[in-house]
């Protein structure tokens, strides 16, 4: 009894296989370095609803993470989150603010899990796409008691200085010194865009 | 032999179904009353309050937001140990008549800047790490208890979580730690000299 040896062939199935994974991997480059540059073109949102912050710590009132409008209202800096009532100091009690930077990698826990998802290190190339750089606004400011408390804000990109001017307008203090060790990056040159 | 056997259960059975209601919940009372007792030191511990000073960052160069940053978690996670009856902030007018008082001074050793997305990419490379020197004094700058504690981001999380991390070791280290009782430092030192705050975020 004879069999026929018949060589295995690539079936069509097998072949689309890495082309689509690849075509994913691109799309979902594309898709996130359209993301950053959009929202890094958006458009500054300055006035009386004041600039949309992120709360990161510190605020008084405001919870951690917490999305949100940092504005002046006549003499309180006041941060208002979408689903709890405003929080603010007064601006007298503002001892300092320091403008800062930061990268962060965009996407939340979502993104990660995305990223750890695409095969063959994917996941890495979509990490060298997936950050945006944001200003660090850090109050410091005293309580009732005379109690030092600390606030961090993220803000887009050039607003946190229009916050600072306009507070220092306001007649706060600012460290120069400290202001000036702020300004260094706050990650490494390298991954500067 | 079965006859026997009903004879030496019986009375098993009777001493069982009349411990077990009267005694179980006396028991459970003593398990949950010794779980939640604070130990010896745990409560000459409580005897003290805490103040929380300013980060000095030395001679390195920290950013600020890292130094308010340290300084919140600070607060936040000595709150959580219990281990305090107050935990006050720098300069809080509060904390002057407070006769059993610790204040915690905080020096920055080490900063290392490390990238989110440089750990996102390379996973080895990236990592922020913070090593600081706690001290933990009375107000007649008698140390108590002196740590240098690190915190460390090397995987996920913002540049930030190291500041998290580092505070979290620094609360875990106070709560290991055994201290002595208030009453052990001579009264009459106490009050005496009024701790001055220093540095600056």
């Amino acid at each position: 009894m004879y069999y026929i040896v018949v060589a295995p062939r690539r079936t069509p199935a097998g072949l689309l296989l890495p082309r689509a994974c690849a075509c994913l991997i691109l799309s979902i480059c594309c898709g996130v370095a359209s993301m950053g540059q959009k929202t890094s073109e958006s458009a500054i949102a300055t006035g009386a609803h004041g600039v949309r912050a992120t709360h990161i710590l510190g605020f008084v009132g405001a919870r951690k993470n917490a999305n949100g409008a940092l504005s002046i209202q006549a003499d309180t800096l006041q941060f208002q989150s979408s689903d709890k009532p405003a929080a603010g100091v007064k601006i007298a009690s503002v001892q300092d603010v320091v403008v800062g930077e930061m990268s962060t990698q965009v996407g939340g826990l979502p993104m990660t899990m995305s990223k750890a998802a695409v095969p063959y290190g994917g996941g890495r190339v979509l990490s060298l796409f997936a950050h945006k750089k944001y200003d660090s606004l850090a109050v410091r400011y005293v309580d009732a008691d005379g109690g030092i408390h600390g606030a961090i804000f993220q803000l887009h990109k050039g607003e946190a200085e229009l916050l600072r001017r306009e507070l220092v307008a306001k007649g706060v203090r600012v460290n120069q010194t400290e202001t000036g060790a702020a300004r260094g990056p706050a990650e490494v040159p390298r991954e500067s865009k | 032999m079965k006859a026997s056997k009903r004879t030496w259960m019986s009375p098993l059975v009777f001493v069982t179904l009349t411990f077990m209601p009267t005694h179980l919940p006396r028991l459970a009372a003593q398990v949950a009353a010794a779980a939640t007792s604070p130990s010896s030191d745990t409560l000459a511990g409580t005897q003290w309050s805490v103040q929380v000073m300013q980060i000095d960052r030395g001679d390195v160069n920290l950013e600020p937001s890292f130094q308010i940053a340290i300084y919140e978690n600070l607060l936040n996670e000595l709150g959580k140990i219990k281990r305090f009856k107050q935990v006050f902030r720098d300069g809080d007018r509060s904390a002057m008549n407070e006769a059993n008082l610790l204040i915690l001074k905080t020096t920055v050793e080490q900063y290392t800047p490390g990238g989110e997305t440089r750990r996102a990419v390379t996973t080895v490379s990236g990592a922020t790490k913070l090593s600081v020197r706690s001290q933990l004094c009375t107000r007649d700058v008698h140390i108590v208890l002196e740590h240098t504690v690190h915190g460390n981001v090397r995987f996920l999380g913002s540049n930030l979580r190291a500041t998290h991390n580092l505070a979290h070791n620094v609360a875990k280290t106070i709560k290991q730690a055994s201290m002595s009782e208030p009453s052990h430092f001579s009264p009459s030192a106490r009050g005496e000299h009024d701790f001055v705050p220093t540095g600056s975020i």
